[in-house]
Formats: C-alpha cells, sequence, structure tokens
C-alpha cells in the first residue's frame, strides 16, 4: 500500500471538490471515495488501486437512508450499508429480487460493511488484474494485454467481452438494480445529475479501465428505485457452493403474469457479462407470451446468442440458459 | 499519523497510527492483541472477524479512520481464563475448536448470529456462519456448540 | 486408586482448548522477537530452464537488504527427505514454477514485497513435462534422471504381487476394465506456512508450524553442517496442516535460518494465501487403471492395477506416498491373484507433498468406483458384489498380511446401511428419479487405512518417549508428536493419566522442542494415537515400576499418594524420568523387496455412504446426508474422535466435487481463496459419525489410527451415488458441474464413451475401455 493523503468530508460539496480534477471512479484514480472499504482496502493492499488521496464520505449526513418518495419511488442512500438494504421493510415488500440479490452475495461481515455505492462501483474479482505478478491486465495496466484471455478463465465473462478483457462484473445487487431500472443521483462539478443504470456501466472494448459513467468529481449520493406495479420478483443465482461464492450465472426476474400471458418482463444476469447484463432479447421473447418451457427455452437462447466464450468457460452459455430457464420457471409458479 | 481513540473490549484506548492501517494490524501489532487471527487478508476466510459497533465485520478490510469514536470488541473482551463466555465455554466442550486458528473469528460470528437468532434454526447456523471457513471440523461440532449456547441461554432465562 | 470412572474413552476437554477460545494461543505469527525483521522469497517463473542472470532492479535500496543465494548455504545445498536430488535454493537448473530461487529480508514488509518484485531472473528455457501422460510419453524430455537407475522421469516403482494373475484371465467369466484419475488438492490449513530463525554462535534455532520437528531439526544440520546439538527446532502452536506441513517447514526453516544467519537477525517468514496455495505441497494427483478378472457369480478372481501418480518435480515424499497408495489400491477384499504395479513420476510442476490419506485416497476411489463398476457389470448390487468379496478374519490381505482381529465388514456393511436408510431410500429413489428434475442417489465406499508407519517405517522410526515429573509432582509427557488440531495433546494426556490412574488435568505435555523432547517420530501417518499412545502408556508403566521399585509407592494408591511419592523420588534422586522406545512386535513381518508381509500393525475399518442430489437443470451436485462408520479400535475421546471423521468427511466431500487445482504449465492458475473452492458451512450435509471398537493389541487401550482414514471413503461413495443417480458413469474427481454437464447435456459424448455400456450389452467380457 503505498503513501496518501486522507480527508473526511462532511458534505457532498466538498467531496467533489476534492476528486474534481480526477476520474474518480476509474482505475488509476488519484483520489477514491471511501465508504465501507470492502473493495477498495483490499485492492490497495494488493496495489492494484494506487490513489495518492482517500476522501472518507462516511460522514456525509443522510446518505444512509432509505425513504420512501412522495412519487412511490424509493430513495436509498449511497451509504447504506447492503445488510440493512436487504432488511428494509420497503425493500423486502416492494423490490424481493434485490434484497434476494444482496443477501446471495459476499458474507454476513461483508454485508455489514458494504455500501449501495461501493457496490455499484464493485471492482472484477478477475485473479489477472487482482495480481500484479501478472504483467498483463489492459483494466489495470492500459494496453498491457489480458493474460485471462490465454490463462484460466472458467469464471470469466461470455458477453460484452472484447479483446481486450473479459473480466466479470462481480456484483449481484448491481444485477437486481438492473432489473429495476434504477437510477443512480450523481452529484458532480456542473451539479446534479441522473443516469439510469442501464447507461451506467461502460463495456470494455478498448478501454476496458473506463469501468462506468461517473466523471471526475462525481459523488453517487443516492439511488432511487421507480415504483412498481405488482410483480413477481426473484433472483437465482448458480455458484460453486452454497455460500460465499460470487455467481457462475445469476438471473434476476421481474415479471407480471396477467390472463395467462407474461408481462412486464425484465430480465438481466450475472456473473456471465463483463457489466451487470440486461437481456431485452429475452424480454421481447417473453413479453405477452404464455409461459412455458418453450418460450422460455427460446428467450434463454435468444439472449446467449451473443455470448463469446472461450475454452474454459464455455459451459456457461448452458450453465446460462438453465439458469434463465429455472428462474423463470420458478417465478412464474410463484 | 493520526490519532484514534474507540473503546476496545470496555475500555478507552488511544493509539496513533496510519489512518488506512488495517484494524487487523492495529489490533495485533499496534495494541498487541493477537486473538484476531489473519487467514487470507481478502475478506475471504472470516478469521479476522471482529464486532465493529455491535456489527460482524472482517477486520482486514476496515481501515483505523473507520474506528474512531466506535466499539469494537475482539475475542479477548468475550471471556477470561476460569471466566469463559458461554460461547467459549461451548466451543471448549462440543469439541468446536480444533487447530482453533478460525475459532476466535467463529465464535464472534456466533456471537453476531446469535444476537440476531437467539434460537437459530440449523438453516440459520448454516448460512449465519458461512462467511467463517474452518478446514478441521467440517462445522458440525460448531453447530453443536452454537446449538448447545443457544439451548443453555434459552434454560438461564 | 483414582476414580473408577475412565479417563480413556470420555470426552476430556482439549488440552489447548481452553487457550484456543480465548484467543491466548500463540501462533507463529503472534510471536515477535527484539530486532525481527522479515523475510521473503524470490521464485521461479519458470517451469523449467537454465538461469542466466539475475538482476537486481532500480529503486530499491538493496544496501539495506541481506540477500541469500545458494553460495551463502554453508552445508549441503538440499533439503533431503529421500534423496538429494532437491536444492534449498536453486543453483543453476529451475525445475518448477515458484522454486525458491533468491532470499531476501528487510525490516518493512511493504517494501520488501516491492523488492521481491524487483528481483529479475533470466532463463533459458529447457523442455518440460506437466501431467503424468507426458512424463510417460516415449519421447518425453528427459527431466529426472535416477542414480538408482530407474527408468527417466521415474522416482519410485513398486510390483506388488500375490499368486499368478496371468492364470486367471483365461478362466474368467468377466474382465472387466476401467480408469480413474484424481486432481491435486491444496490442504488449505487457514494458518499459512510460517516460521522465525534466530542464529547465533551457538547455531540455529527455529520456531514454526510445523507437524515433524525433527525433520526440520535434520534439514538444518545438512543445509548448514552442523552437528545435531547446535540445531534447534520449536514447534509452536499450528494452525492447521494436514499433512502440509509435514515437509514444507524444512524448506521454509532452511530459508529463514540463512537469512538470520547472514543479516545477524531474527527473521520471520510467513507466507500470504496466495504464495502458499502456489509454491508449497498439495496432494499427489493419480491416475489407477484396474484389470480384473470376474466371476459370473461376483467373485474376484483377479486383477491387474496400474497406479501412478504424479510427483512433480523432485522426490520429496513421493516413495511414501506411492507405497501407502499401492498397498490401499486392493481394498479389503480378498484377492487370490493380484499384480500392481505403481510408479512415481516427474513433472514440472511443484514437488507434491502430504495430504491425509497419503496415497490411499487416491487409489481407493480407482477401486471403490471399479468395484461399481464390476456389480453393474455382473448384474448385482454394489451391496452384493463386496459382501461376496470382502476379507475375513484368517484371510490375507493383497500383502499376503493375516487378518488375526475379528472384523466382521458384512455386520459394518448391514449397519451403515440400515443406518443411513440406504434400501429405502434406493427404491424410493428409483421411483421418483424418472419424473423429477433433481435426481437422487445414494452411494457407498467399504475400504481401510493403516495405521503407522508402512511395513518396516515404524522398526526404522526406532521412536523414543519419555515422562519427566515436574517440580510439582506432575508427569510431563515428552513428545515430539505435535498438535495442530487433531487432539494429540489431549489423547495423550488421557492415556497417561489412565495408566498412571491420575486425573487428567494433572498430566502435562510439553512444546516440542528438540532440546527437550525425544524424537517420537513425525507427527504423521495416523501412527500418533495408535504407535506414541502405546509408547506414552509404556512409559507410564516404567514410571510407576521405578516408583515402586524405589519402594515409595504402593501398589494401590491415590493421585494424592502420587503425587508426594513422586516428589519425595525426585528429592531422592533429582529427577523423576521413564521412556519407552518402539519395539516392533514379534508378530510383524515385512519384505521391502518383495512388497510382502504385513504392511501395517493395524488397520482401522469404514463403510462410508453419501445421498447425493444431482439438479438436471443446472448440472450442480451436491450431497444431501452423510454417513460415516469406522471400526477404529478404542475411540480415546469421542468429542475429539467425532470431530477428526467429521473434519476428514468435509475434506473428502470437497476432494469429491468442489476442489479443483488448475494447472497452466506448471503454476496453479487458482491460488486465491477466492478462486479455489472450499466447502463452507452452508454446504456441508449433515455427517453421521458411528463407531465400532475392536481393540487392537498396538494401541493404547486397544485405540487404532484414525486420523487419515475419514479422508479415503468420501469421494468414491459420492461419485457411487452420482453415478445411481444420474445412471451416468464419472471416473475422475473433482467432479464439477461443466464435468457433469458433459456428460448429461451431450448424449452423444455418452454413447461415445465406452464406460456407458451397459452390461447386457458387454456380454460376457466386458471392456471398459475398448468400443
Amino acid at each position: 500500500m503505498i503513501d496518501f493523503e486522507l480527508t473526511r468530508v462532511g458534505t457532498p460539496d466538498a467531496a467533489v471538490q476534492i476528486a474534481a480534477a480526477t476520474p474518480t471512479a476509474q482505475q488509476g484514480a488519484t483520489v477514491r471515495f471511501i465508504a465501507g472499504g470492502t473493495n477498495l482496502i483490499d485492492y490497495m493492499k494488493l496495489d492494484v488501486e494506487t490513489p495518492q488521496h482517500l476522501v472518507d464520505i462516511n460522514r456525509i449526513p443522510d446518505l444512509a437512508k432509505v425513504e420512501k418518495q412522495p412519487d412511490g419511488s424509493l430513495k436509498i442512500g449511497a451509504l447504506v450499508r447492503n445488510s440493512d438494504l436487504a432488511q428494509a421493510p420497503e425493500v423486502l415488500a416492494e423490490y424481493p429480487v434485490l434484497s434476494q440479490a444482496l443477501l446471495s452475495g459476499a458474507s454476513a461481515q461483508l454485508r455489514n460493511k458494504a455500501t449501495t455505492s461501493g457496490n455499484l462501483l464493485q471492482r472484477t474479482r478477475c485473479p489477472y488484474f487482482r495480481d500484479l505478478a501478472y504483467a498483463e491486465c489492459n483494466k489495470r495496466t492500459p494496453g498491457s494485454g489480458c493474460a485471462a484471455i490465454g490463462g484460466y478463465h472458467r469464471n470469466h465473462a461470455i458477453l460484452g467481452v472484447s479483446d481486450q478483457c473479459i473480466a466479470t462484473h462481480a456484483s449481484d445487487m448491481d444485477v437486481a438494480l438492473m432489473v429495476l431500472d434504477a437510477v443512480i443521483h450523481v452529484q458532480g462539478i456542473k451539479g446534479n445529475r441522473t443516469i439510469p443504470i442501464g447507461e451506467f456501466y461502460k463495456l470494455p472494448g478498448t478501454t476496458p479501465h473506463i469501468e462506468n459513467a461517473l466523471e471526475p468529481g462525481d459523488l453517487i449520493t443516492h439511488v432511487t428505485l421507480p415504483a412498481l406495479p405488482e410483480t413477481k420478483q426473484i433472483y437465482l443465482k448458480l455458484r460453486d457452493r452454497a455460500s460465499y461464492e460470487f455467481a457462475l450465472a445469476s438471473a434476476a426476474i421481474v415479471m407480471q403474469v396477467q390472463g395467462g400471458r407474461l408481462r412486464h418482463v425484465r430480465v438481466a444476469m450475472g456473473g456471465v457479462g463483463t457489466r451487470p447484463w440486461r437481456m431485452p432479447e429475452a424480454e421481447h421473447a417473453l413479453e405477452g407470451q404464455a409461459p412455458g418451457e418453450g418460450v422460455f427455452r427460446a428467450a434463454a437462447d435468444a439472449a446467449l446468442k451473443t455470448a463469446r466464450p472461450h475454452t474454459d468457460n464455455a459451459f456457461k452459455i448452458p450453465l446460462a440458459k438453465l439458469c434463465m430457464i429455472r428462474a423463470l420457471t420458478t417465478v412464474t409458479n410463484a | 499519523m493520526s490519532t484514534i481513540t474507540f473503546t476496545l473490549n470496555n475500555s478507552q484506548v488511544t493509539v496513533d497510527a496510519p489512518p488506512m492501517t488495517r484494524l487487523l494490524d492495529l489490533l495485533r501489532e499496534h495494541l498487541h492483541l493477537t486473538g484476531t487471527k489473519e487467514g487470507c487478508g481478502e475478506g475471504e476466510c472470516g478469521s479476522c472477524s471482529v464486532l465493529l459497533n455491535g456489527e460482524l465485520v472482517n477486520s482486514c478490510l476496515v481501515p483505523t479512520l473507520q474506528v474512531q469514536g466506535a466499539t469494537v470488541t475482539t475475542i479477548e473482551g468475550l471471556g477470561e481464563h476460569t471466566h469463559l463466555h458461554p460461547i467459549q465455554q461451548c466451543f471448549l466442550e462440543e469439541g468446536g475448536a480444533q487447530c482453533g486458528i478460525c475459532t476466535p473469528g467463529m465464535i464472534l460470528a456466533t456471537h453476531h448470529l446469535l444476537e440476531k437468532h437467539p434460537a437459530p434454526t440449523l438453516d440459520e447456523i448454516r448460512e449465519g456462519l458461512s462467511g467463517n471457513l474452518c478446514r478441521c471440523t467440517g462445522y458440525m461440532r460448531i453447530f453443536e456448540a452454537v446449538q448447545q449456547t443457544a439451548k443453555l441461554a434459552e434454560a438461564g432465562k | 486408586m483414582a476414580a473408577k470412572e475412565s479417563i480413556v474413552g470420555s470426552p476430556a476437554l482439549r488440552y489447548e482448548g481452553e487457550a484456543k477460545v480465548l484467543g491466548y494461543a500463540k501462533y507463529i505469527d503472534d510471536l515477535h522477537f527484539p530486532q525481527m525483521i522479515h523475510g521473503a522469497t524470490v521464485r521461479s517463473k519458470f517451469p523449467r530452464g537454465r538461469i542466466t542472470a539475475i538482476r537486481y532492479g532500480e529503486g530499491i535500496p538493496w544496501d539495506e537488504f541481506t540477500i541469500v543465494t545458494w553460495k551463502d548455504i554453508p552445508g549441503e545445498n538440499t533439503i533431503v527427505h529421500l534423496l538429494k536430488d532437491h536444492p534449498c535454493l536453486v543453483q543453476e537448473i529451475v525445475n518448477h514454477p515458484e522454486e525458491p530461487i533468491v532470499l531476501l529480508a528487510h525490516p518493512d514488509k511493504a517494501l520488501l514485497r516491492k523488492a521481491v518484485d524487483a528481483v529479475t531472473i533470466e532463463y533459458e528455457p529447457l523442455p518440460a513435462v506437466f501431467t503424468i501422460e507426458e512424463s510417460e510419453a516415449p519421447d518425453a524430455p528427459v527431466i529426472w534422471n535416477s542414480e538408482a537407475g530407474d527408468s527417466p522421469n521415474v522416482f519410485k516403482t513398486y510390483l506388488m504381487e500375490k499368486g499368478h494373475v496371468e492364470d486367471v484371465w483365461a478362466t474368467a467369466d468377466y474382465i472387466i476394465e476401467g480408469e480413474y484419475s484424481t486432481g491435486a488438492q491444496e490442504q488449505f490449513y487457514i494458518e499459512n506456512n510460517g516460521v522465525i530463525a534466530e542464529y547465533s554462535e551457538q547455531g540455529v534455532t527455529v520456531w514454526g508450524s510445523m507437524q515433524c520437528p525433527y525433520y526440520l531439526h535434520h534439514a538444518l544440520q545438512l543445509a548448514f553442517g552442523l552437528p545435531e546439538q547446535k540445531c534447534r527446532v520449536i514447534q509452536v502452536e499450528t494452525g492447521g496442516a494436514f499433512g502440509g506441513k509435514e515437509d514444507y517447514p524444512s524448506v521454509i526453516g532452511c530459508h529463514a535460518a540463512l537469512l538470520a544467519m547472514k543479516s545477524g537477525r531474527p527473521v520471520k517468514m510467513v507466507y500470504d494465501r496466495m504464495e502458499d496455495m502456489a509454491a508449497t505441497t498439495k496432494r499427489h494427483p493419480s491416475r489407477t487403471r484396474h484389470r480384473t478378472a470376474v466371476s459370473k457369480d461376483g467373485k474376484l478372481l483377479g486383477g491387474e492395477i496400474e497406479f501412478a501418480i504424479d510427483g512433480g518435480a523432485y522426490v520429496t515424499l513421493s516413495p511414501v506416498v506411492l507405497s501407502r497408495g499401492t498397498i490401499h489400491a486392493a481394498g479389503p477384499y480378498n484377492w487370490p491373484h493380484l499384480r500392481i504395479r505403481a510408479k512415481a513420476v516427474a513433472t514440472n510442476c511443484p514437488p507434491h507433498g502430504a495430504f491425509r490419506g497419503f496415497g490411499a485416497p487416491q487409489s481407493i476411489f480407482g477401486l471403490e468406483r471399479h468395484m461399481d463398476l464390476i456389480a453393474k457389470t455382473v448384474g448385482i448390487t454394489p451391496e452384493e458384489l463386496r459382501r461376496r468379496n470382502f476379507l475375513q478374519p484368517g484371510g490375507t490381505t493383497a500383502t499376503g498380511q493375516l487378518i488375526k482381529d475379528p472384523i466382521d465388514l458384512n455386520g459394518m456393511l448391514t449397519r451403515a446401511l440400515e443406518e443411513s436408510g440406504y434400501h429405502a431410500k434406493r427404491a424410493e429413489f428409483a421411483k421418483t428419479n424418472p419424473t423429477s428434475p433433481i435426481k437422487r442417489g445414494i452411494g457407498f465406499a467399504t475400504f481401510m487405512h493403516g495405521a503407522g508407519f508402512t511395513g518396516s517405517g515404524e522398526r526404522r522410526l526406532n521412536s523414543l518417549v519419555a515422562i519427566e515429573v515436574d517440580d510439582e509432582g506432575k508427569p510431563e509427557i515428552l513428545v515430539s508428536s505435535t498438535e495442530f488440531g487433531q487432539g494429540t495433546n489431549t489423547i495423550l494426556c488421557q492415556v497417561a493419566a489412565q495408566t498412571l490412574h491420575i486425573s487428567y488435568k494433572d498430566v502435562r505435555i510439553a512444546q516440542p522442542d528438540t532440546d527437550r523432547v525425544p524424537n517420537s517420530g513425525p507427527t504423521v501417518a495416523s501412527r500418533t494415537a495408535m504407535i506414541v499412545g502405546k509408547l506414552v502408556e509404556d512409559a507410564s508403566h516404567n514410571l510407576l515400576t521405578c516408583m515402586r521399585a524405589s519402594g515409595l509407592l504402593e501398589e494401590t494408591y491415590t493421585p494424592e499418594q502420587f503425587c508426594h511419592a513422586a516428589l519425595a523420588y525426585k528429592q531422592q534422586h533429582g529427577e523423576l524420568r521413564a521412556t519407552a522406545r518402539y519395539q516392533a512386535p514379534d508378530d510383524i513381518f515385512w519384505d521391502d523387496d518383495k512388497y510382502h508381509g504385513d504392511a501395517y500393525p493395524a488397520y482401522a475399518w469404514a463403510v462410508y455412504v453419501a445421498e447425493v442430489a444431482v439438479d438436471t437443470r443446472t448440472y450442480m451436485a451436491e450431497v444431501k446426508n452423510f454417513w460415516a462408520l469406522q471400526e477404529v479400535g478404542k475411540v480415546l475421546n469421542p468429542v475429539l474422535a467425532k470431530g477428526q471423521v467429521e473434519g476428514g468427511v468435509a475434506q473428502g466431500i470437497g476432494y469429491a466435487i468442489y476442489e479443483k487445482c488448475v494447472w497452466k504449465d506448471g503454476v496453479m492458475a487458482n491460488n486465491q481463496m477466492t478462486n479455489y473452492i472450499m466447502p463452507t458451512s452452508a454446504d456441508l450435509p449433515p455427517i453421521h459419525v458411528l463407531f465400532e471398537e475392536v481393540p487392537s493389541i498396538h494401541g493404547p487401550f486397544g485405540a487404532k489410527g484414525i486420523g487419515e482414514l475419514p479422508m479415503d471413503g468420501p469421494a468414491p461413495a459420492i461419485l457411487n451415488a452420482i453415478e445411481e443417480a444420474t445412471g451416468v458413469r464419472f471416473n475422475h474427481c473433482p467432479l464439477l458441474p461443466e464435468d457433469i454437464f458433459d456428460k448429461l447435456a451431450n448424449p452423444t459424448l455418452i454413447s461415445a464413451d465406452s464406460s456407458q455400456l451397459q452390461p447386457a450389452v458387454a456380454g460376457p467380457v466386458f471392456s471398459g475401455t475398448t468400443p
């Protein structure tokens, strides 16, 4: 871990000011906001993250609340702990997919520390990204190559990959937020703005070190979840063991069944993409159809059509399809 | 360097340490409380678990700056020689500790679990302790120890 | 006399348990010495090559560092276990990735890490091999050549023969072939390898996390060219080992000691998780080939077994691992004719080493999977096949050892199947599986595990234990046998207390320190309870004899009288000490050349039953329930014994369906906790532990070893159950979801794989390997 300066701030303005000159939420950031720190501390210890200036945002008031808004939407503060969010009554009642996703992730210890905004910015667990012994990592050192493509990549992404990076997006929470059409509220140097979650994450392309739409100075203050009509929801996660493990494939689904037809279908998957992966092809294939295995299979096939596996992770294509079909079957029968 | 004051095992302590020192190192190296163990240093094994303001956390992922003014409980704060905490007594009697390296973290995880679920089901125990890896026991004796602690607490009411 | 209740067999509290639950127990990383600095290792990035240059990069204050290379080794550049092929530090040729080349020490741990990264080593690459198949290929590069004249790339071979197997093929109704393989497995002790070393005029001292202080003691004598009295090794509280701290502490211990010598300061070396996983030993990958002659009524007529293990780059313990694997390859069955050819081959992977079971889990996996194939082929149940072939008292094992103990494998099988509800479940699953997406199955494995060193090993070890009475009149056990979770401290104190007729709490056991404790042998091979326990019992008797001979102790006495007598004896004689040395039983005979005779003084016997569910929608297999029945002679401590079995079963479940070591050119590619999958508390099923006791004359109060046994059975039992559930044969562990997917989702693969042939198709002569 390198030496750095630490500032504690009490207002979003102060945080934004300090961070204005640097891409705070991208690889190589010289200024980093720290909230729970579960991800950042780990990567600082490994020297993957080497900020010269840390800005502790934990004391900014009002960012740790979950509040129902007059328009029916839910406002989730950036500093709400994952464990608290998973148990929030509003989430349990209206957005159970989010609660399920949160509880399927990490361990009690980590959920007690990890925050909403930290989870949105969670870095990949690609072992080559984590380990400086591998010089090749385009995400860590742009232009250096990708050790994963020629290495062991069983856990790597099959969707959204480029020839520069196949690192999997690791979050469960963000997959649920994708199907809930979450809106990310950001305070930046030019004021406040909102970013729909669908536009938040960048594909690796030729710039895998740029992971999201945040600009220098940007501070995530909260996330809102639009009000939902009554829906069926599920988060299904397949992983190598029953707990405390990242997804090999996971599916978040929100839908209604009206008159025997699927309506308002939203599907996203985790563990398979370079970002949390919303699947409009599947949604299109399902919308208005009567539920049934054939329909589900067609949706899964459509969703995985663009998958690009490498040698060790080819099994993720059928696994992802199975995961989606299983989730659809379970949720429609619920 | 910054000066940090917090409540550790019911006593107030003040330490000078770099702000990003991990709580784990603060405890072990600055305060010489070596009961908190490091198994992986990356939040994957739970050996370094402590209670921070009553919540279970991995001390290898907590920077000291977050400890200012907080309450921290480590294994040393639970019991002492001739006066073991009931969880410790049950771990001892039921064989919950073998090599002992995961034991302090496991006992604190149990403490946290029993706070949330005073009479936990087996599934709650299995899920609640799944952030703490143990290679020796196969977890069965640990489950017994947790259930026994809960039983004793229920009987003592 | 002391209280009537037996101490042996009681759940005496773990000797060092209070210190562990209170967090007081001191492990190596908890110790700090004045002036202490930290050590680190620069390792090879290449599997095989000649070093052409070592460069110390810029930006590092090298003059502040202690730097050690092979040139600094005062004695021999070797870590010896059986052969001197394994250097302490590379001189010229690198033979595996992660091989230690340069050692660095500095007070600042963070700077030390940067310094390690700043050393670059240039190589002229040499061809390398990474698997058993590559190593044995006719055109394989020779990466290891024996002075003993074995074939190139072969560390050791054994040929074990009983009867005349060539005669049976013609008379067989079925000839059944199969090939089975197992992967490497990481010990995954939660405390990594670590030591602290100090060097002075008086000699070298190493404190550390380890199983075998006298192994390191010997290694230090060679590396430093010092006499034994100038080398001292002290074991401190050890956070798990499972074999992983049998031979490796000799490496890290010598390294730290070299840095201590050169720096003149105490040096601590504690690996981090990535380094420990990448660089230290793991379970040997293996391949077992069976060709078995069977009669139509399911009797084993004879068999040929080829057993091969991948030893990695140096011999280390591979011949001994191979030996145990070879002897256990025949299982608890009656083989009229058998030939086993076994070999340990060299590859350019880091040396594989000891891990609970020590070769036996590998060969037992092959045999117990093969037994289910034989049953299917002959058309009888797996249960019936075993019943028709079990060893019986009066029978002889594959090494010709006469079974003298009244073991009852049929009775054990009956009990295990009843306890697990095997028959009812089998019937139920047969009914429900066809219409359910979740396929359930129940399977089992029957096996035995020899306690103590193989063959004449114990005779060679010549173990010695002592008991000494301290100033409070309390006996203290002096052994080099170490505690690392299994319960050594507790059971040895129980044995002494029971024999001396005093309270368990009044017996002490010394910290293993080679300056103080005699060499009671290494803490391995399921030998501590039986062999060392018996010696503690003998030494306790010798102590009593000595006290009675002096007239200070009556035939019967109270614990208080014992204490008074002991103190009086000390006052008169200065010390009160008794010893016991291993004496090979008269009726134990072993021929090392022919691999024939009494392989082990005693065996523990077991039947393990696994119930599984395979979700055909996700191809994930899960163990739902597990029963472990074993005959162990005598349960010395029921809580500890249960814990040993449950822990071993958990590791076995990991071996079967979770824990995969992925290798890329000899490098472990998943050397992080995040991508090596060890079962959590949420993954393990209920483990029902059942004991039977047929006391053995070789152990204290009848006890036999149980440490390794529980590792042997789970993997074959689970894969047998998965075959029951899915109807598909899997012959490799670990078995991951993608492996199940490959076969279940691709019927073409199944039909192309001859192992799926049904017996009816196979006819009287069936081969599992030719379509």
